[in-house]
């Protein structure tokens, strides 16, 4: 009997903080997401009433005053080169070295790999400065190569252990039919390497996707303005109208949400893996 | 694999573009800061002035401040976050129903970008339409009706680093997926012997995980330090330097061009950042064979 005491207890103990914690995460959002269909009178009514019409055109309003649009095309253009350079450079810098030995590999991989644990944000300057000296500074090129590099770390970390764990005798048979190098990565490992390639691509596209800092830092035409930098700007070009600014945060956040929840084996492991096998 | 003469200027070719660019900003951007950090550069002249922005630094007080908050974002991160995250963990590696679901939601702050997040929670903590002063004048605290959590002096700092228990998710994910590994012998082992849910949790689960625990404050130590986003977005450091944060505070001096001075903010935010690793290191490592 004592013991059906303590474990109903348990049990209620464990609904109870999930039940918070979710109640945490998730309700901010639901808030947000209510509030960006009332009118700016009645947010500041009764939070939980439902506002008397849907105010849909908030969220055509919130498009076009802050074209968002082309903050999302600039996102994407951005994140999706900045991946896959980072993807391209990394497996092969992670083929080579999972694959082969050569003087100051275990150096090399230790170097790149201490850099996951480099507080990035300490160089702002050092990088305005370089970016500005290969005169890229307010171009989508200099964004690129930024993003591009500050993941290499992790995306090398990642691939060069999961070439590790493929078999090596395929490689080796295809080594002895005369593939060459280039060969041998192109055509043998890469289709093998999907899984682990999708991970490290999850990884560096939602950091992409997600930057801020860099973004303020090294670019400053409208043009060009990728939509997480975008939203720093809400406050102001809304100005007095909260119900548009939160259509808008709805809007910029939906397309991570959307991907995630379609995704979400592949993006929980992409964003935890690099710290799971470390 | 052996790499054959004819085939050296292949490997080459394909760590090449990874070691420029990790030269380009890694190596070179770490050796110029700590260069330009004993200078007064400006972005256009640079003279040597030895220690001098080290010691201005350490008698600036909102730069004190600023290293204190990083210490309390990470300290909050170490001694709440992750062991909350660690109590969801243990109650969710059970798998029973509806597990899934509630890892998936859990990890939703994680997935959308910090500068969304820090808009949003401004607006929860918003004096006029708020949800978090709605809530407290709902349950009973009518004092905080129209309460600027953010703009006051005394509240900022609690409300923003508050909000970051919202990040709890990300570190039970990384625990949960530990627990998969664990053979299901122990636990019936332990049925056998008739323990308790609470009992296997505790003295099977927990210490199976514990190096994972660790490697959790680790990271939420790194991401703390570095934070920038939601002190930037939601306070931009103020009132009156109380939310300061040491990326801010160089992102400040970047804008009034102290670039000298700013780096050698950085090299100090660095050196903190190898300090806290290489004790918690140490700390965490004879943890772990005791």
């Amino acid at each position: 009997m004592q013991r059906d005491l303590s474990s109903n207890f348990y049990f209620i103990f464990k609904w109870v903080i999930i039940i918070s914690f979710v109640f945490y995460a998730v309700f901010p959002f639901l808030w947000l997401v209510l509030a960006s269909l009332k009118t700016n009178a009645e947010l500041l009514d009764d939070p939980f009433k439902l506002p008397a019409v849907f105010q849909f055109q908030n969220y055509s309003n919130a498009i076009r005053e802050a074209g968002l649009g082309k903050l999302i095309i600039n996102s994407l253009v951005i994140s999706t080169s900045a991946t896959f350079l980072n993807i391209l450079f990394s497996s092969m810098c992670a083929f080579a070295i999972a694959r082969h030995t050569f003087w100051g590999k275990n150096v090399l991989f230790l170097m790149i790999t201490a850099g996951i644990l480099v507080p990035l944000n300490a160089l702002i300057i050092p990088y305005f400065a370089i970016i500005n000296f290969l005169n890229l500074y307010d171009t989508r090129l200099g964004l690129i190569l930024v993003y591009c590099a500050v993941g290499l770390p992790v995306s090398t970390f990642i691939l060069t252990e999961f070439f590790k764990s493929i078999p090596k005798e395929i490689e080796e048979a295809s080594f002895l039919d005369g593939c060459n190098f280039a060969a041998r990565y192109f055509r043998i490992m890469l289709p093998l390497a999907l899984p682990g390639l999708a991970t490290a691509g999850t990884f560096q596209f939602i950091l992409c996707w997600n930057e801020f800092i860099y973004a303020m830092l090294l670019t400053s035409s409208t043009d060009i303005r990728t939509i997480q930098f975008g939203i720093s700007y809400f406050t102001n070009q809304f100005f007095s109208d909260y119900v548009g600014m939160f259509a808008a945060v709805v809007i910029s956040i939906l397309p991570s949400i959307t991907v995630f929840v379609l995704f979400q084996e592949r993006v929980i492991n992409g964003l935890t893996a690099g710290s799971v096998k470390g | 694999m052996q790499i054959k003469k004819d085939e050296v200027v292949w490997l080459l070719l394909f760590i090449a573009p990874t070691i420029i660019l990790f030269f380009l900003f890694f190596i070179i951007p770490i050796l110029f800061l700590f260069v330009t950090s004993f200078t007064n550069w400006d972005g256009i002249s640079a003279e040597f002035v030895g220690l001098e922005n080290y010691t201005k630094l350490f008698n600036k007080k909102s730069f004190v401040r600023a290293i204190t908050n990083n210490l309390y974002w990470c300290l909050t991160a170490a001694l709440i976050t992750v062991p909350l995250a660690l109590i969801i963990a243990l109650l969710l590696a059970h798998r029973s129903r509806g597990w899934k679901v509630f890892r998936t939601v859990l990890f939703i702050p994680q997935v959308v970008s910090s500068a969304a997040i820090a808009m949003l929670w401004a607006a929860m903590f918003n004096a006029e339409y708020g949800l978090v002063n709605f809530l407290l004048d709902y349950i009973g605290f009518s004092d905080y009706k129209n309460h600027n959590w953010l703009g006051n002096v005394r509240t900022a700092n609690a409300a923003l680093i508050g909000f970051s228990l919202c990040y709890v998710g990300y570190f039970m994910v990384i625990m949960l997926a530990k627990t998969a590994g664990i053979s299901e012998d122990y636990y019936d082992a332990a049925n056998i012997d008739g323990a308790s849910q609470f009992q296997k949790d505790l003295h099977i689960t927990a210490p199976l995980i514990k190096s994972t625990f660790f490697l959790c404050i680790i990271l939420a130590v790194i991401f703390n330090l570095r934070q920038f986003e939601y002190v930037y977005l939601m306070t931009a450091g103020g009132p009156a330097n109380k939310t300061q944060v040491l990326v801010v505070y160089i992102w400040n001096e970047l804008s009034v061009q102290r670039l000298g001075r700013g780096n050698a903010a950085g090299v100090i935010m660095i050196a903190i950042g190898a300090i806290l690793l290489l004790s918690l290191r140490k700390l965490l490592k004879s943890e772990t064979y005791n």
